[in-house]
């Protein structure tokens, strides 16, 4: 049982370290052209009833040349890595992209695409902030409709309610699986450590998402089969757009420090909302925005998060809270000092780390946790 | 015996403490991580002290280069090191502050000298000793004597840029314009003291309020701090060792507890 | 009524300044509530409501004009906020916490009301403020237009946030909404608008009787009295002096003659206002226009909801880049533009992510040479004179090198 877990803990870290060769092997595998997905929320969905395949777009290690040509140096470095990508030919692949603008670099990003990358149409999107109310739940529904017809276009044949049920379902499996593997995962960080976790999340971005999900579940089961161990270190809440990049996780393993939940933008914002069952596919797409709470790229005048996190540290065990702050992002930025607040007046430590998808050097990262961990222990 | 090295990235401090906590030696070197920066320090110290590496039993690394020390048993960050050296020093500290060659920490305690908080400086040169290091180069005087220079100012001028190159050009601006090199040390500082209290405000300050670190031998450097953050700043006694004594400190607390373990 | 002949629009101005904020820190001293509004918000509701607004995007300008927003800065950074935030907020967000100015105070809210066609970022700040203060929030969401017009459906979601934000203004004040006072504040806004329009227009004759810099003061007015009777005294006695000026052909300045006119892209550097006027004027140029004249000129028919909305909407930050383009290249040719000074600025990323790029069209579109300069709207901590200096210089010798062709022939 142990070595099948292992294997599959493998190939799926495998796959989110390399998503160009992944990308090109799952299009290969199941016949389907890709469709590129902009953060923080496109609808993977209409994309999958429509016979292609969604693929993650958060940036990567790349080094930054010809972005330049569109971006000033203090532009968030997965955008500048993006717009690099485009201009160097890796997504040539992609028929289409989809870019919803939750961020005022995300409307530039849209804009500039039109010229970085002239052969890989956009498709923008812009999800209501007022999403709570009437006119702006029917924005929603409009603009998802919109989609739905731009992608009819790309692939040149009708997106049916049947195939957009079956879509749903699809995505519903894998959601309901996620919210699975991730408490069940935080019974053994022995084995999912900080950087696997996020390996095995993030590899769900370059694959078919019927086939992942049985991955998934095989893992989880495999998990559940275990007996949970002691663990010698501390667990923690992660939050922020992205854990990356990998080497910043190694860190976390080395010192014995486990993500035993998230609030990441890129892992557990993805699934964590539950979905209503009444009404059609595009209106259930429409609720999950509106019931999605405590993220920063939608407006909620309660600012939730803190409580939120405060209340996962609590049911899961964990010491603290870890910042990964993804430097230059205006919305996650603007969140911190709230919920911080509201951390410390609970008691729960927070440890900010502001990173970027281009460092070269991690020793004073590899201090800082370090130190949190010689503090929380 | 028992061995704390601090390997930093400019100077590399070793300190000995005897079974009782009772510091026996320390000695600093100006040379970082990299070099023979270690050698050099452990042979003064041990010379000092009359002994050799065979009568420490037990050694605890600490500072940049901690984890390529392979005389350590152990490492722990200066973090740690630096709260457990204060503690040691100056009883009742609230607030350390260290403003070092590539980062910048202010490290706030609990009332039983343990940390409770702490936040280090960005990416960025802004508020790091390296800021001074290129102010000195524009001003044309090494680190150790900018603060007599500052001592000597008499007006006060704003350097406003908080990005090290814009800073640079703007200094160079204030020299073309006659501003005394006296008045432009003591901006440099006060720019500083600025950032790092900002960082302060992250963590919240506790008095008494203690500076560690090189630059805290710098007089103007520690009364600029102490006006930014409205509290009295004090060095700390062996400024530079202090991260090197909080780790020869660990190194007794650790092979105490490794012996009541064997026995 | 002699006194007011002798009245300047400059006088008249300084007055008004002072009278607004009075005003609404007497309000506030009354126990009336008090609002705090985005700079290009459907004001025209707040009007009708008769509810005392303050803009905190004009008084962070003001703070960092006179010096003084550092202080704000850190106390916002001490917070946690990062020192990459749009400075406006910064200086706001210290300010909520201190609530003393030197360069002057302003009663803290009771209602916040915020606008997304200017920014994102405005919904994240607002949020803080309302959380942070615990009071309500009115949002109006204006979807960015990818689009090179405004979209149907766009706005029929903003009609229905108008409507909406009607119903949360009568829950506030627990008084019904006046329809035939709304009717007369949009026909009022309307016409105040018209007349900053035309006023900020005679910059397009030769030499420009208007010297830019004064239109960043003006500014503040045309974002918080647009909807009043005094707002539309003010306009329209500006647009007479320009009228006048340009008919008597005066120039910019007593002292200097204007030899280059040029666009100003972005916010002005308020820190460094007279260093980056100063500047420009030691070799006469004349800024003569920036977006900022089309951001105010807010119009449409009365009683039209649905033109009311897409008409906030259209703003220039929330468009796409042709229309951008289009809308620069036309400055350039209606302004007889000879350069275009492009501030990239640290606070502002909505802005910035798209100058580069325009920069090369317009270039491409109408030949005339344009410089980039780093700084930040009120964050003193992010120019450098030298840098700017430079620059523009650079600038002044493209510009000549052009005129020089032109002399040739």
């Amino acid at each position: 049982m142990m070595s099948n877990a292992v294997s599959i803990i493998q190939e799926l870290e495998a796959i989110a370290l390399s998503p160009y060769k992944s990308v090109m092997r799952t299009m290969k595998e199941t016949g389907k052209e890709a469709i590129g997905c902009f953060p923080i929320y496109a609808p993977e969905e209409l994309i999958y009833a429509a016979g292609m395949l969604p693929v993650g777009m958060w940036g990567g290690d790349t080094e930054l040349k010809l972005a330049d040509r569109y971006l000033q140096t203090f532009c968030c470095s997965i955008m500048r890595s993006n717009i690099e990508y485009s201009m160097k030919g890796a997504y040539d692949m992609l028929k289409a992209v989809i870019i919803p603008t939750f961020c005022d670099t995300l409307k530039c990003i849209c804009e500039n695409w039109k010229v970085s990358a002239p052969r890989i149409p956009v498709i923008p999107m812009v999800y209501p902030q007022n999403r709570r109310i009437d006119a702006g739940f029917v924005y929603m529904t409009e603009e998802l409709e919109r989609v739905r017809g731009a992608l009819e276009e790309i692939s040149e044949k009708p997106i049916t309610d049947a195939m957009l049920e079956d879509a749903f379902a699809v995505y519903e499996a894998y959601r309901s699986a996620m919210r699975e593997f991730v408490s069940v995962a935080a019974e053994h960080p022995e084995m999912i450590n900080a950087r696997s976790r996020h390996l095995i999340i993030k590899a769900a971005y370059f694959s078919d998402k019927k086939a992942y999900t049985d991955k998934i579940n095989k893992l989880t089961e495999a998990l559940k089969k275990e007996s949970v161990k002691p663990f010698p270190g501390i667990k923690v809440v992660a939050t922020g757009l992205i854990a990356e990049p990998p080497a910043l996780l190694d860190i976390f393993a080395k010192n014995n420090v486990a993500i035993a939940a998230d609030d990441l933008a890129q892992e557990s914002r993805q699934f964590r909302a539950l979905s209503r069952k009444s009404g059609n596919v595009i209106q259930r797409l429409a609720w999950r925005i509106v019931d999605q709470q405590g993220c920063t790229f939608l407006y909620e005048v309660e600012k939730t998060r803190g409580q939120m996190l405060i209340e996962q540290v609590r049911n899961t065990g964990s010491k603290g809270v870890v910042v990964f702050m993804m430097k230059f992002c205006d919305p996650e930025e603007f969140d911190y000092p709230i919920y911080k607040e509201e951390l410390e007046r609970a008691g729960i430590p927070v440890l900010y780390l502001e990173t970027e998808q281009q460092m070269d050097s991690f020793a004073q990262i590899e201090t800082r946790v370090q130190s949190f961990a010689e503090m929380l222990a | 015996m028992y061995l704390g090295i601090d390997i930093g990235s400019t100077s590399t401090k070793a300190a000995l403490i005897d079974g009782k906590a009772n510091l026996v030696a320390q000695k600093v070197v100006n040379i970082g991580t990299g070099t023979n920066g270690l050698e050099l320090v452990l042979a003064e110290l041990l010379h000092e002290a009359g002994l050799t590496m065979e009568d420490v039993v037990y050694t605890v690394a600490t500072g940049y280069g901690r984890l390529l020390c392979d005389v350590a048993d152990k490492q722990i960050t200066e973090i740690s090191c630096h709260a457990k050296g204060v503690s040691y020093l100056v009883s009742g500290t609230g607030t350390i502050i260290d403003i070092g060659g590539q980062d910048s920490k202010v490290i706030r305690l609990d009332p039983l000298g343990r940390v409770a908080n702490f936040a280090m400086n960005e990416k960025c040169a802004a508020g790091t000793g390296r800021f001074l290091e290129v102010m000195g180069r524009v001003l044309g005087c090494k680190l150790d004597e900018l603060s007599d220079l500052a001592g000597a100012s008499t007006r006060e001028i704003q350097i406003s840029s908080v990005c090290t190159v814009f800073a640079e050009s703007e200094v160079i601006s204030q020299l073309s314009m006659g501003t005394r090199r006296e008045d432009v040390a003591k901006g440099a500082l006060v720019s500083i003291a600025k950032r790092v209290a900002g960082l302060c405000k992250r963590v919240g300050v506790e008095p008494k309020v203690v500076m560690t670190g090189g630059v805290a031998l710098n007089k103007n450097m520690v009364e600029a701090m102490s006006r930014e953050l409205k509290e009295d700043v004090q060095a700390a006694p062996y400024t530079q060792a202090v991260g090197a004594i909080g780790a020869a400190l660990f190194a007794m607390e650790a092979a105490e507890k490794k012996e009541n373990n064997n026995g | 009524m002699d006194d007011d002949k002798k009245l300047t629009s400059k006088d008249f101005l300084n007055q008004l300044v002072a009278k607004h904020y009075e005003g609404a820190l007497q309000a506030k001293a009354e126990g009336k509530p008090v609002v705090w509004a985005t700079s290009i918000c459907p004001q025209e509701l707040l009007e009708t409501m008769d509810l005392a607004t303050v803009y905190p995007e004009n008084h962070a300008a003001a703070i960092g004009a006179r010096k003084g927003a550092l202080e704000f800065i850190e106390n916002a950074e001490g917070k946690g906020y990062s020192s990459d935030n749009c400075s406006y907020a910064r200086v706001n967000l210290g300010y909520a916490d201190i609530q003393k100015a030197e360069a002057q105070d302003i009663p803290m809210p009771d209602l916040l009301f915020c606008c997304s066609n200017i920014c994102n970022t405005v919904i994240k700040w607002y949020e803080n403020l309302s959380k942070t203060l615990q009071i309500p929030l009115i949002l109006f969401d204006m979807p960015f237009n990818h689009t090179y017009e405004v979209p149907e459906h766009s706005i029929r979601y903003m009609r229905g946030q108008i409507e909406y934000a009607i119903g949360q203004l009568e829950d506030f004040t627990k008084r019904k909404f006046d329809y035939d006072k709304f009717g007369e504040v949009m026909e009022l806004s309307n016409a105040t608008c018209e007349w900053w329009k035309k006023a900020t227009d005679w910059a397009k004759v030769i030499p420009s009787p208007l010297n830019g810099f004064d239109m960043f003061n003006y500014m503040a007015m045309i974002v918080c009295m647009r909807g009043n009777a005094d707002g539309h005294r003010l306009f329209k006695m500006w647009h007479d002096e320009l009228e006048a000026k340009a008919k008597a052909g005066l120039g910019p300045w007593n002292s200097a003659e204007e030899q280059y006119r040029v666009m100003w892209d972005g916010i002005a550097c308020w820190p460094h206002l007279s260093t980056t006027f100063k500047a420009l004027k030691k070799y006469g140029i004349n800024m003569v226009t920036s977006t900022y004249p089309d951001s105010w000129n807010v119009r449409y028919e009365k009683n039209d909801l649905s033109g009311m909305a897409k008409a906030y909407a259209s703003n220039y930050a929330n468009r796409n880049l042709d229309y951008d383009e289009d809308n620069v290249v036309r400055l350039v040719k209606d302004f007889s533009l000879d350069g275009i000074v492009y501030h990239s600025n640290r606070s502002c990323k909505l802005m910035d992510f798209r100058q580069y790029e325009i920069q090369r069209r317009v270039e491409a579109a109408t030949g005339i040479p344009s410089v980039v300069f780093d700084g930040d709207q009120t964050d003193p901590r992010a120019f450098s004179e030298a840098q700017y200096e430079t620059r523009i210089q650079a600038l002044v010798e493209m510009m000549e090198e052009n005129k020089e062709a032109r002399r040739k022939g």
